[in-house]
């Protein structure tokens, strides 16, 4: 009785199945079912069999025998099969069931599904040919998910299923809703393919976020920003203003975050709405207190009937009634006008600029170690040093090196003359309010002809355009002027793109047919700028003029102008999807090589971030067939922009391309890992990148030397010790006399990349909710273009975004505030500064001081940073007293220069006023010192796991995840994420707050006006302080 | 003893006894009342679970099988044979270690045998061989059909055919007349393709009629393509060349070209 009999065929049920007797064969199916995991192959032979049960009416187990052929479908894959049978089984087929088979063939069902659901959505005519039986099928497992609290999955499933319904019916029913909608938001922009109906997603859950009790506004106003209704986001700004004190705060957040995804025209339409609402709404308010006040309330309860909060709303209410009106619509109007300068980007621009200005750590003597190894003859490398030195500082508005050297400027004319004055704008970039008075002596003079070179002139056109870019309301006019009144080509050149830069993506007609009468003048070179400017101000827009570009491309004879357009009409398309695939299936398909070269861009840009499979594939494909080497090298670099939002993939994508035979190819695979993986640090793209970086052919090289850059930038040696490496691999190629020109001038501007922005930029293609940033995009497509035309390397400007945590309380000012970084300091801390390299530059420089000098400032440093807090107060003072000394005494000097510079460039008379100049500028510096003190102060303890961070303090990328808020500190923020501006919440509203940043140092700094080299001379003695120039008396005071 | 039980063993006598009556029709509608009792028992196969009266169904059901088979030969229903042979081969192979052996086993399997030889089936004829253990090779009812196999394989139908007379049981002789047809159409299949034609006495020789007409008959029923013309038996009509295949040239020439062109494309 021991022995257990087992199954070793299942012949006998199969020949049970042939018998006449109906409960014998019902008997045979069953016992079937149950073995058919074991003996599918012989019950294979017998599928005809059961197939013609399940087929024949009047048997009454059909559906069991359509399980058994689906099962032994399913065993021999045949998965189509299978679906078929299980879907004849109905309900016998379990979707609860835990087995490979049911989890194969309902994976099946919904693919099968998704893929019928979006088919119908393209063919709209017949919508409803679904299978039904499948549509139970999937619904019953929807339904499963639900119940058994796998609602994410459920999400998933609905969303690819198109079944927004059942979207939101999981949604609803799940327990975490606001996790929920976060999740799909995510979804929706990872996984949702097709725009349109990403759009739909979208508004799906706006609409179930509305219905809350708690509406998340912050998550609101990113999805309606994508799917662009300003309307709805003003309503809902305008009623959180009118709210308590907090929801004020939550509205300037909701603003910054806006801002941050640099949407210009949305922005512009926001702000619009929120002026012709508030006439409407103030209007009842000024006739009568207590209506207004009830629609106040109303809107509250309706939106947070949460007790606390109708707390805070009856307090005011009665402020309101107690008094009349004027304080509490005073206050509004106040709130509003604080919107709107957020909105305008007015206020992150400028708390930007402080910030950069402030935490300046360029560090000038890599830049000496250029200018002194660059030949004066070779101009490609003197102008790629100018453009390296205005990529370090973008932003800081710190223009020693230039003032320092301004006889070796000189030697820069015609157009590198234009690309050293536009590096001004770079530099200075942001600087709304001071922008055209610092530019001004370069600037055409209105009315007064051949003032000044028409090269400067333009240069001074683009420059004002990058500094405005992207916020250019105030800028708009004076371009459009100066591009009228001239008909210098070069002025053109700098207008178009100034002009371009300043209103990109507001698509304003009038400005649009300044532009285009510009490019009617067939002038190659301006024609060139033109293209690129009427793309820049369509931005996205997807217009009809890109049609009217194109037939123009068609005519004109200019390679120039035709590229110049090809470009221009690829930026039209920006972000667009699908909807650009008739313009690029136009542009592809052209004889014109330089057509499809910006079809390559076209179709990189429509699908931008969007890592889609249809894209990659059409990239893929010209990369390799292509005739001609520009469309190919293009089409590789257009991998990069499809592919930034998952930088991991590149590198694997583009492996084989790095690897190929034409060196076109390999160059556009350096910039294509350069661009998706940029500011990330990645370390597979550093290993692909870097056997390119020693390429046989010399434009390969650069490529991959700048890429690198952008790969590696804020990345120390800490964190990866490649950098280091690059970094001497740099200078090694500088210094090199023999090195190819082409791979020089990439070292040159790698070294300024990779140090841009005061080392206080990153390159960010995404914003922090996944939103792709327009401008970043952009300026990085155009710079692309710089295998074309120099100037357009300043693009890469558009680029950078500060890797800045700015807190501000609610009169948007900076607080002082602290907080934790959990990770150790020397991971992200600035690249220490480079002594060596001045030891190796001494060599070449007969001055012995200089060594000397480096060691004692080493000693110095190390020094000043071991000093202890209650040594810190004298250290101030001494670096006060510094301060003042080296102004004192670089000032003859930079008089003497200023005269230099008026020879070099024409410039407006002295001003007035320098000696009242000199007293504010150093005040302002003293400031400065004193915020620089502070966050020196937090930075070294003996090992630390943590490190304390100061309001506004700089958080690179990788950082954000280690920074915490101190628990029952002073200020609560009000989104958890740390980065970028944060609004906080006072938690002790009635003491005084201490405040960090009071004004801008920099604006006073440089309002000098006319004089530039006067205007320099606060933040040039700023950054001297910090590193930079022998000053005898320094090292002995602090050895002392 | 279970009620169930005793209901099966009792309609199973009253079966046996409609067999020993041969009244095949009774015995028949008894055959599947029986069958539809026996899926009730969950310690059959395919389930073979471990119930206290297991050893006794199972044996019972054996039993029942058997005479199953033994019927559908009475009944000379080869298809009721072969289903009912092959509910029954479970009790042979699976259950082993549980029953004691039957000894009805080694006459069915040796039946079942002449029945894949009868119907030409010599692949499936080869794998129940294989499954049959060492030992069972020397039962004479295999046996017997061991050596039919080989001898209808060498080509030496007489032997075929007088093998009837050596028939190991009386249920062996239906199929053993079969065969004779078998081998005959063997016979013809070879025929066909050795000869253009053959003379109508050659032909009755070969195919082992002793009539002229018999042979008319046959080649009437089942060759019809063969004409019998002047005293011959014309077997050409049934030789027509197939035509030849076609070059698929199109599909080799697009694949061709689509690997140069891949080739061209190599990065």
């Amino acid at each position: 009785m021991a022995a257990v009999a087992t199954v070793s065929s299942a012949g006998g049920i199969l020949a049970m199945l042939h018998e006449p007797a109906e409960e014998l064969k019902l008997h045979a199916l069953a016992s079937l079912n149950s073995v058919v995991h074991l003996f599918y192959p012989e019950i294979s032979t017998s599928i005809p069999t059961i197939e013609s049960l399940y087929e024949d009416e009047e048997f009454d187990q059909r559906q069991l025998a359509a399980l058994v052929v689906s099962k032994v479908f399913y065993y021999l894959g045949e998965l189509n099969d299978a679906l078929l049978y299980a879907l004849g089984a109905g309900p016998l087929f379990d979707v609860s069931e835990d087995s490979d088979y049911a989890h194969a063939l309902l994976a099946k069902a919904l693919d099968e599904y998704a893929s019928f659901k979006t088919k119908a959505s393209k063919a709209t005519e017949e919508e409803e040919n679904v299978d039904p039986r499948l549509e139970t099928i999937v619904e019953r497992m929807l339904e499963k998910c639900v119940l058994d609290g796998k609602y994410q999955q459920a999400m998933g499933m609905a969303v690819e299923c198109r079944r927004l319904d059942k979207l939101e019916e999981a949604i609803v029913r799940c327990d975490n809703i606001h996790g929920a909608l976060s999740y799909c938001i995510n979804l929706s922009h990872q996984y949702v393919s097709h725009r349109e109906y990403r759009c739909e997603v979208l508004r799906c859950l706006v609409k179930i976020y509305q219905t809350l009790p708690h509406p998340d506004f912050l998550s609101i106003c990113q999805c309606l920003m994508f799917l662009g209704e300003p309307e709805t986001v003003a309503n809902i700004l305008d009623t959180l203003l009118s709210g308590s004190k907090d929801d004020a705060l939550l509205a300037y957040q909701i603003a910054f975050d806006l801002v941050e995804n640099e949407n210009q025209a949305f922005l512009l339409n926001v702000r619009n709405r929120l002026d012709s609402q508030t006439p409407g709404q103030s209007n009842p308010d000024s006739g009568s207190a207590l209506p207004a006040d009830q629609t106040v309330n109303a809107g509250a309860t309706s939106t947070e009937p949460a007790g606390d909060v109708q707390m805070g709303d009856d307090t005011t209410t009665a402020n309101g009634n107690a008094h009349p009106v004027d304080p509490n619509e005073a206050a509004h109007a106040d709130k509003l006008a604080k919107l709107k300068g957020i909105l305008s980007g007015e206020k992150s621009i400028q708390l930007t600029l402080q910030f950069l200005y402030s935490h300046n750590r360029s560090d000038l003597l890599i830049l000496k170690t250029i200018k002194q190894a660059v030949e004066m003859r070779n101009s490609v490398c003197h102008s790629a040093t100018i453009c390296s030195n205005a990529i370090m500082h973008a932003g800081t508005t710190v223009d020693t090196f230039l003032r320092e050297n301004l006889e070796w400027l000189s030697r820069a004319t015609n157009w590198a003359k234009f690309s050293a004055t536009a590096g001004l704008g770079v530099i200075h970039r942001g600087h709304l309010q001071q922008g055209r008075a610092l530019m001004a002596p370069y600037l055409p003079q209105s009315g007064a002809v051949g003032g000044g070179s028409p090269y400067s002139e333009g240069g001074a056109l683009y420059a004002l355009g990058l500094i405005h870019a992207n916020h250019g309301e105030g800028i708009k006019q004076f371009l459009r002027e100066s591009l009228r009144n001239t008909s210098a080509e070069v002025i053109q050149h700098g207008a178009c793109l100034g002009l371009g830069l300043a209103s990109l993506g507001t698509a304003d007609e009038e400005v649009f047919e300044d532009i285009k009468n510009v490019l009617y003048t067939d002038s190659a070179v301006a024609g060139e700028a033109a293209g690129i400017g009427m793309g820049l101000l369509m931005v996205g827009t997807a217009s009809e003029k890109a049609t009217e570009m194109l037939a123009y491309a068609h005519d004109t004879q200019h390679e120039k102008i035709i590229r110049g357009l090809a470009l221009g009409i690829a930026l039209t398309v920006y972000g667009r999807e699908e909807e650009a695939d008739t313009l690029i299936e136009q542009m592809t398909r052209d004889q014109d090589p330089i057509l499809r070269y910006g079809g390559m861009y076209a179709l990189a840009l429509a699908y931008r971030g969007t890592a889609n499979n249809k894209a990659i594939h059409q990239l893929l494909h010209f990369a390799v067939s292509d005739v001609s080497d520009d469309v190919r090298r293009t089409a590789v670099m257009g991998l990069g922009f499809v592919l930034y939002n998952e930088p991991e993939q590149t590198p694997r994508i583009v492996s084989l391309l790095s690897e190929s035979y034409n060196p076109h190819v390999r160059y556009g695979a350096a910039l294509a890992v350069g661009i998706s993986c940029a500011g990330t640090g990645l370390s597979d793209a550093i290993s692909l990148l870097e056997p390119l970086t020693s390429d046989v052919v010399d434009f390969v090289r650069q490529g991959a030397l700048i890429a690198m850059a952008m790969v590696m930038i804020q990345t120390n040696e800490s964190f990866d010790s490649r950098v280091g490496t690059f970094r001497r691999q740099l200078e090694k190629i500088i210094l090199d006399k023999h090195e190819d020109t082409m791979s020089k001038m990439g070292a040159i501007l790698a070294s300024g990349i990779l140090d841009a922005g005061g080392r206080n930029v990153t390159i960010k293609l995404l914003s922090r909710n996944k939103h792709d940033k327009l401008t970043a995009v952009i300026g990085l497509a155009v710079f692309t273009q710089f295998w074309y035309w120099y100037p357009l390397l300043y693009f890469i400007s558009l680029a950078f975004s500060p890797t800045a945590i700015i807190g501000l309380n609610s009169n948007l000012e900076v607080p002082k505030f602290e907080f934790l970084s959990h990770a150790k300091p020397s991971l992200f801390e600035y690249p220490k500064p480079t002594t060596q390299q001045t030891t190796t530059s001494a060599v070449k420089l007969p001055t012995a001081i200089l060594s000397t000098y480096a060691k004692a400032k080493s000693r110095a440093k190390k020094d000043a940073e071991s000093k202890a807090a209650n040594q810190e107060k004298t250290a101030e003072a001494e670096s006060k007293a510094n301060q003042e000394k080296s102004t004192a005494e670089s000032k003859p000097s930079q008089e003497k220069s200023t005269e230099a510079e008026s020879k070099a460039k024409t410039t407006e008379d002295a001003s007035g006023s320098t000696a009242g100049e000199a007293s504010k500028t150093q005040e302002k510096d003293g400031d400065a010192m004193q915020v620089d003190g502070a966050a020196e102060k937090k930075a070294p303890e003996p090992e630390p796991a943590f490190q304390i961070l100061a309001n506004p303090a700089r958080v690179v990328p990788a950082q954000e995840k280690f920074i915490k808020f101190i628990e029952g500190s002073r200020y609560v923020p009000v989104r958890p994420a740390p980065c970028g501006f944060i609004l906080l919440r006072d938690t002790q509203p009635s003491e005084a707050e201490e405040l960090v940043l009071t004004d801008a140092p920099a604006t006073v700094a440089t309002a000098a006006g006319n004089n530039a080299a006067a205007a320099a001379a606060g933040p040039g003695s700023a950054a001297m302080a910090v590193d930079d120039e022998p000053q005898p008396p320094q090292p002995f005071e602090y050895s002392a | 003893m279970d009620p169930k039980l005793v209901e099966v063993t009792q309609l199973f006598e009253r079966f046996k006894a409609a067999c020993k009556r041969s009244d095949l029709d009774a015995s028949a509608t008894l055959l599947s009342q029986l069958k539809v009792l026996l899926t009730k028992f969950p310690s059959l196969p395919p389930l073979f679970q471990q119930t206290p009266n297991a050893v006794e169904e199972l044996k019972l059901a054996r039993e029942i099988y058997e005479h199953a088979v033994l019927l559908s030969v009475k009944m000379e229903d080869q298809d009721a044979f072969e289903r009912d042979f092959c509910q029954l081969k479970p009790y042979y192979m699976d259950t082993c270690g549980i029953l004691p052996p039957s000894s009805m086993e080694y006459p069915i399997m040796g039946l079942n045998l002449l029945r894949l030889l009868v119907q030409n089936r010599i692949a499936e004829f080869h794998t129940e061989l294989e499954l049959l253990p060492a030992k069972a090779l020397e039962n004479a009812c295999i046996k017997h059909g061991v050596e039919l196999e080989q001898s209808f394989m060498e080509g030496a139908y007489n032997r075929v055919l007088s093998a009837r007379q050596t028939a190991p049981h009386e249920t062996y002789v239906y199929f053993m007349d079969l065969l004779a047809k078998t081998v005959r159409d063997e016979i013809a299949g070879c025929s066909e393709k050795g000869y253009d034609y053959l003379s109508i006495s050659d032909a009755k020789q070969m195919f082992m009629f002793s009539s002229d007409k018999e042979l008319q008959q046959y080649i009437a029923e089942e060759h019809p393509e063969w004409d019998v013309k002047d005293g011959r038996v014309l077997f050409q009509k049934a030789k027509e060349s197939q035509p030849c295949k076609e070059i698929p040239a199109a599909p080799v020439i697009n694949q061709t070209l689509g690997y140069a062109r891949e080739l061209e494309r190599i990065v």
